[in-house]
């Protein structure tokens, strides 16, 4: 090899990975910046000498991989085949190595030698997934040259291993990527068939294989160069193996597993297994089911038991405000007096005491969504259902419902019939969300005392799974029959609660209630407090016992007095103002007990019940209607959504509350 | 490779980028590549945009859910059930 030969060297990477530093500490001033020709992306060429030979080293643009799919990519191929390097050095990001290795395979099947440039070891360490250089060459064959360019290490033996290479002539024998084995005889039919006619200086087995991926322009190359006749038959076999593409990028998965198999150290300790070991239980289709439970009941409890007090702390002192006021009035018109301490007081401050407990849920459930727990629910409910042997015929959008509902609606569109899609849009209200959760937690001690509501929360949930689990049956039935539909999720890694992001979380929510209170709340009680003191100051026969009375035969199906199924009408507002009105009217009966005795003496346990099924599939949230209403696409279909969630709430209320007063 | 971890989703259910990575025998950094490279040549798409904040003020709870430890969802594409059904795959396995 004569010495004064000057050694072309093309440094190729993808994006972020130290290639300029490279360059630039190799080159030093000795740089040119210029442009591809024709082109408008920057190009840089520069030289650098080593033990009596001239480097010429061109920097070609980052790229991901070698298609034709921009000009980067076409600029950097067409260079390594038209000009023929002498070496490729690929410069890699330690840390990324795997991502980094696709460009490798890209390149190894051109007949330029690559050497692999492995940067930013101190990152890889760092980050504890060091990088083994010496296993790495070993598993494929390719010489490696380890590096941290950003502090100039390793970078001038990078040009001592070019040198022996280009000098030595030892033997370059990489591992290369293969095709997928069931597409290897397509890929030698193909090879056959354009053999003789691949113009120079495109390798032909590479052409071979680029046709296979789809690549637009070698594709377009052959078809002009090939004979119709022959032409044809590699569009006809092309076209036989329309996914040739999967088999061959295939191929370079296997081969970066097979090389990054011994060179990288699997994490030992650290956030990683932490997530995998508490995972193990949390997403186990047994035991997950019940940490969750566990989870959730945990929390309610404890929001009930923290929040309660304080919530009827508050409400004995807005009865006592309102005994206090009361006198203070008592000169002042009966309207007056009524609608401050009614309609405001007691119905607002009633309001007022739910943000206790509210703030307690927020907290802790706040918590638990930070800590990454909340992303699990969906997927232990899938692994639940297969378990109980309804493979694959969960929906993961159905089963996110179980936090939001909205993802659960905005989820359907996978679904690509229009009709399928609707359908599966109408079970998607029947799982309770995490707000009408918590709403029942509010109420279902108001309506039990404290022990029945654990009792009724516990098996609410459990209802809300078994529908989780029917719905997953009727998608597949009615819905989709027999189609199973594939989904991938990716559980974050759990974290160390961030108390900041709860604390400023449970804040901001906070004060939004309080707004809310202030005007829609407000409104409400205000609204109804009015309705029921017009015309003449008695409840009894003011306007809203009227509407009330007009629909007593429905409320006798669900055993309600007409207050509660006014309370019943106003949820479907908002669940706080169904709260304001029953204080309001309750209120209204009798001054000085507690809502919360109130309440059980104005309804039954089964009527309880019924009321609280109801209330809960009736318009889950303004925002899930919203959005219901958005992915229907026709005031036709939305109407008749609404229409069917007004039905399936009050027959399902109805029927629960018939079925309990037989049991209960 | 690719052919593998469609045809493990296309059972059908929920599959977790762990199983996954488990099951092919590769690192989770691996998988998140192949996931992108899958989605780029339209075998799975994107669940989408899952969340939609400017609701979340009617709701009590107040976008709770909505938090940055959300991950990344996919479902198999049209195209990618298609591809498990190929006559051409070799692994051997019955369609659907």
């Amino acid at each position: 090899m004569e010495q004064q030969k000057t050694i072309t060297v093309a440094l190729a990477g993808q994006p972020n990975t130290g290639k300029s530093t490279v360059f630039n500490v190799l080159t030093g001033l000795k740089q040119h910046v210029g442009n591809w020709p024709g082109k408008t992306v920057e190009q840089k060429t520069g030289s650098a000498t080593y033990d009596g030979s001239t480097y010429r080293l061109v920097d070609l643009p980052g790229t991901y991989s070698l298609t034709a799919n921009s000009p980067e990519e076409l600029i950097a191929r067409d260079f390594i085949i038209q000009e023929q390097p002498d070496v490729v050095v690929v410069v890699t990001d330690a840390a990324m190595l795997e991502r980094n290795l696709y460009l490798v395979t890209e390149l190894l099947p051109l007949s330029t030698p690559v050497i692999i440039a492995l940067n930013m070891m101190d990152v890889a360490k760092q980050e504890g997934r060091p990088v083994d250089p010496r296993a790495l060459e070993q598993a494929t064959g390719i010489r490696v040259v380890p590096m941290v360019a950003a502090k100039n290490r390793g970078v001038k033996e990078l040009l001592a291993v070019v040198h022996d290479f280009v000098h030595d002539g030892v033997e370059y024998a990489p591992d290369k990527p293969e095709v997928r084995e069931d597409h290897r005889a397509l890929l030698d039919d193909v090879q056959a068939q354009i053999a003789g006619s691949v113009p120079a200086p495109y390798p032909e087995d590479w052409v071979a294989l680029k046709l296979l991926e789809g690549d637009k322009v070698v594709t377009e190359m052959m078809k002009e160069n090939l004979d119709p006749a022959r032409w044809a038959k590699v569009e006809g076999l092309l076209r036989e193996y329309d996914d040739a593409q999967l088999a061959v990028a295939g191929g370079r998965y296997e081969w970066i597993e097979r090389a990054t198999r011994a060179a990288i150290e699997r994490p030992k300790a650290g956030a990683i297994t932490r997530t995998r070991r508490f995972d193990r239980i949390a997403t186990h289709p047994v035991w997950g089911v019940f940490t969750m439970l566990g989870i959730l009941i945990a929390a309610i409890v404890a929001a009930m038991a923290i929040g309660m007090p304080i919530s009827m702390g508050i409400m004995n002192g807005i009865s006592s405000l309102g005994s206090i006021v009361a006198p203070l009035l008592a000169n002042a018109p009966a309207w007056i007096s009524g609608l401050v301490i009614d309609g405001i007081i007691y119905g607002v401050g009633a309001v007022l005491a739910i943000l206790a407990f509210l703030v307690i849920y927020f907290a802790l459930f706040g918590l638990l969504e930070d800590i990454g727990y909340m992303a699990r629910v969906a997927y232990v409910m899938d692994r639940a259902m297969r378990k109980i042997g309804l493979h694959g015929k969960s929906f993961l959008p159905l089963l996110m419902g179980f936090t939001c509902n909205i993802p659960a609606v905005m989820g359907t569109r996978v679904i690509e019939t229009e009709r399928a899609r609707l359908k599966a849009v109408l079970l998607t209200p029947l799982v309770p969300c995490m707000a009408q959760t918590m709403m029942l937690t509010f109420f279902a001690p108001l309506f039990f005392g404290p022990g029945g509501a654990t009792l009724v929360m516990v098996s609410l949930i459990l209802g809300a799974l078994a529908v989780m689990g029917l719905s997953g049956i009727l998608l597949d039935r009615v819905v989709l029959p027999g189609e199973r539909i594939g989904f991938i999720m990716e559980l974050p890694l759990y974290h160390r609660p961030n108390f900041r992001t709860v604390g400023t979380y449970v804040w901001q929510r906070a004060r939004q209630f309080l707004t809310r209170a202030g005007t829609v709340i407000l409104a409400v009680a205000v609204g109804i407090w009015a309705l029921s003191y017009l015309p003449n100051g008695d409840v009894e026969t003011s306007i809203l016992a009227a509407i009330g009375h007009a629909l007593t035969p429905l409320g006798n199906l669900m055993g309600l007095n007409w207050r509660m199924l006014v309370a019943l009408f106003t949820s479907f507002v908002s669940k706080e103002a169904a709260l304001a009105t029953m204080a309001v009217l309750l209120g209204a009966a009798d001054t000085e007990a507690g809502l919360a005795i109130a309440l059980q003496a104005a309804i039954t346990p089964a009527a309880a019940l019924g009321f609280l099924v109801t209330q809960m599939l009736f318009v889950p949230c303004l925002g899930t209607l919203g959005v219901i209403v958005e992915e229907s696409r026709s005031w036709k279909w939305a109407l008749a959504i609404l229409a069917y969630l007004f039905v399936i709430a009050f027959a399902l209320g109805i029927l629960v509350y018939q079925v309990a007063r037989l049991v209960m | 490779m690719l052919m593998r971890l469609l045809s493990l989703v296309a059972e059908g259910g929920v599959h977790s980028y762990a199983t996954l990575a488990d099951q092919l025998g590769v690192s989770r950094g691996l998988l998140e590549q192949m996931l992108q490279d899958l989605a780029r040549m339209g075998y799975i798409a994107p669940v989408g945009g899952t969340c939609d904040t400017s609701q979340c003020h009617h709701c009590p709870l107040g976008g709770s859910c909505a938090t940055d430890t959300q991950g990344n969802v996919w479902v198999l594409t049209a195209k990618g059930v298609q591809a498990t059904e190929d006559k051409h795959r070799g692994t051997g396995s019955s369609p659907g």
